[in-house]
């Protein structure tokens, strides 16, 4: 099984997230932007969060422009696994591959802070068993206010692709529970086949117990669940 | 098979034949006119020598990248082009003050410009071609807003480089008049002719008169000098090297349906300061991007590319295009 990281110029979680990786055994490989004759050899990647290219223009904007991005969709296509992470969800997005957009907080502040998500029924298997779970997990973002019209968010709840909402601890998501103005608490979205997920909350910060939460482990453990 | 041929217009020093796939033949005639026809002659070898001009020109414009409705010369005075839809406004470039210009501000003639002018007329020989702003070209439907920026930035940019063509030889390019049209697809090219029947030229040493102000003036040997500009035209081995410099504004503003925090944030300090009669604040962007080449309906399609692609995400935003050719 291989997994490739991203690793674009001002991406800067790559490491975060190799090492959750190696915490199931598994070895990833760093992927940069003109490495697309190694996406045939990977099994899933994973854009790792940061600001990929200063994020000047948009957020995930340039990204979504390199040549290993332009390959993306036929890579997704073929059924193999892309998690984006906060920018990585940015990048999502703004290739087209996830549905609607991230624009700047409603407080227009740079969000640093634990939240909790609620997991919602989702038709990806990353999110195996985890239904109506309420994780402890942290954010950090200045553009992650989930943005799509009206249609693409009925559409979403209809194939249960809405896979995290913000809420509290109890699982009750409302506008207090809601920390950049994302419509419908949106925290994270899954693609219709189910094997793209885009989330704002950081899971490989929260795969360790001496970090305060192993809540995100879920979503690596069920991917390499699923490879093996 | 007969080829019919049409007759697509007959103008006083022009006809205009519809041949087949989208080209026509524009055939140069020898009559010349002045003051909206009071005035009448026929000038031996004018058609041919303003023929040779027009092709001159095109083919030094088509150089630069100007996209021009000009394919080929057919014959002495007869050129192929593209077939176009001649919009209803001319754009006119002044460098120097001269002719309607001084009557209608009543200005001298020969003051030079600091920057050049553009102005536009509306074509109607009833109402002797009057003075148009861009604002009610746009409003009466003659032209639209992205026409109107693309003939104001491609009028300069023509400008900037007949210039310095001119000067090469010895001549001083004191206006000019411009036509447009649109093709099939709707781009605006440059159409009609260049000739020395729609533009100003002086001897750069003498201030001698070369173009139809000597027919106006009743000066004499108008075909004469109007050959002596193509001949020195063609004597051009090669064409100055011009740096060509267009500056493309894209500017983006968020959707009305889209949460402008930045704005909201901005008009709360506004109201705080007591601007009361503040309302609403929308923050957006302005790009400004040079390109080295010329503006143009195909800039313009460059430029929409763009702004799709990158610099816009229409989900959440609009956007709109500005010319500046310096």
């Amino acid at each position: 099984m291989k997994i490739g990281v991203t690793k674009f110029p001002g991406t800067n979680n790559e490491q975060d997230v190799l090492r959750a990786l190696s915490s199931f055994g598994i070895e990833g490989v760093l992927i940069y932007e003109k490495d697309t004759d190694k996406l045939k050899d990977l099994n899933a990647l994973i854009i790792a969060g940061g600001f990929s290219f200063g994020d000047y223009l948009r957020p995930g904007i340039i990204a979504a422009k390199t040549a290993i991005m332009q390959e993306l969709p036929k890579f997704v296509e073929q059924g193999n696994f892309v998690i984006g992470i906060c920018n990585g969800f940015q990048i999502l997005c703004e290739t087209g591959i996830l549905p609607g957009v991230l624009t700047t907080n409603r407080s227009t502040k740079f969000v640093s802070r634990w939240v909790y998500v609620k997991i919602n029924k989702s038709n990806s298997v990353l999110l195996r068993n985890s239904e109506n779970k309420i994780w402890r997990i942290p954010i950090a973002h200045f553009d992650g206010n989930y943005y799509a019209t009206n249609e693409q968010i009925a559409e979403l709840k209809k194939k249960n692709q809405i896979a995290l909402q913000y809420s509290d601890e109890e699982g009750v998501i409302s506008e207090n529970s809601n920390p950049n103005g994302s419509m419908d608490n949106i925290a994270g979205i899954t693609n219709k086949e189910g094997n793209v997920l885009g989330l704002m909350p950081h899971p490989e910060r929260a795969s360790f117990s001496y970090l305060g939460s192993e809540d995100g482990r879920t979503i690596f453990q069920n991917l390499i669940e699923e490879l093996k | 098979m007969v080829l019919v041929l049409e007759k697509l217009y007959s103008g006083k020093a022009k006809d205009v034949i519809t041949l087949g796939g989208e080209k026509v033949k524009i055939v140069f005639r020898n009559s010349i006119s002045a003051f909206d026809g009071v005035k009448v002659d026929e000038l031996k070898g004018k058609g041919e020598a303003n023929c040779k001009i027009s092709k001159l020109l095109f083919e030094i414009l088509n150089h630069y990248g100007i996209e021009t409705h000009y394919l080929k010369q057919e014959s002495k005075n007869e050129l192929i082009c593209k077939k176009v839809e001649i919009i209803p406004v001319e754009s006119v470039c002044r460098n120097i003050t001269a002719g309607s210009f001084c009557r209608r501000y009543g200005v001298e003639k020969g003051i030079p410009f600091e920057k050049p002018i553009v102005e536009l007329f509306y074509k109607n020989d009833e109402l002797h071609d009057p003075l148009v702003t861009e604002e009610v070209a746009i409003s009466l439907g003659w032209i639209n807003e992205k026409e109107n920026i693309i003939i104001k930035a491609v009028t300069l940019a023509v400008n900037y480089i007949l210039v310095a063509v001119f000067k090469k030889i010895g001549l001083t390019l004191v206006d000019f008049k411009l036509e447009f049209g649109r093709t099939k697809d709707g781009k605006l090219i440059l159409a009609d002719e260049i000739s020395a029947d729609t533009m100003r030229l002086w001897e750069e040493n003498s201030g001698e008169i070369k173009d139809k102000d000597r027919y106006r003036k009743d000066l004499g040997s108008v075909v004469d000098h109007y050959n002596d500009i193509a001949f020195r035209l063609e004597q051009i081995k090669e064409l100055p090297k011009i740096k060509l410099k267009t500056k493309v504004r894209v500017t983006i503003d968020l959707k009305v349906s889209v949460l402008d925090p930045a704005g909201d944030i901005t008009i709360r300090s506004l109201l705080r300061l007591g601007y009361k009669q503040v309302s609403k604040v929308n923050i957006g962007k302005s790009i400004v991007i040079s390109f080295t080449s010329v503006p143009g309906s195909k800039l313009w399609d460059v430029t929409e590319t763009i702004s799709n692609e990158i610099l816009a995400n229409p989900l959440i935003e609009t956007y709109s295009i500005d010319f500046s050719f310096e």
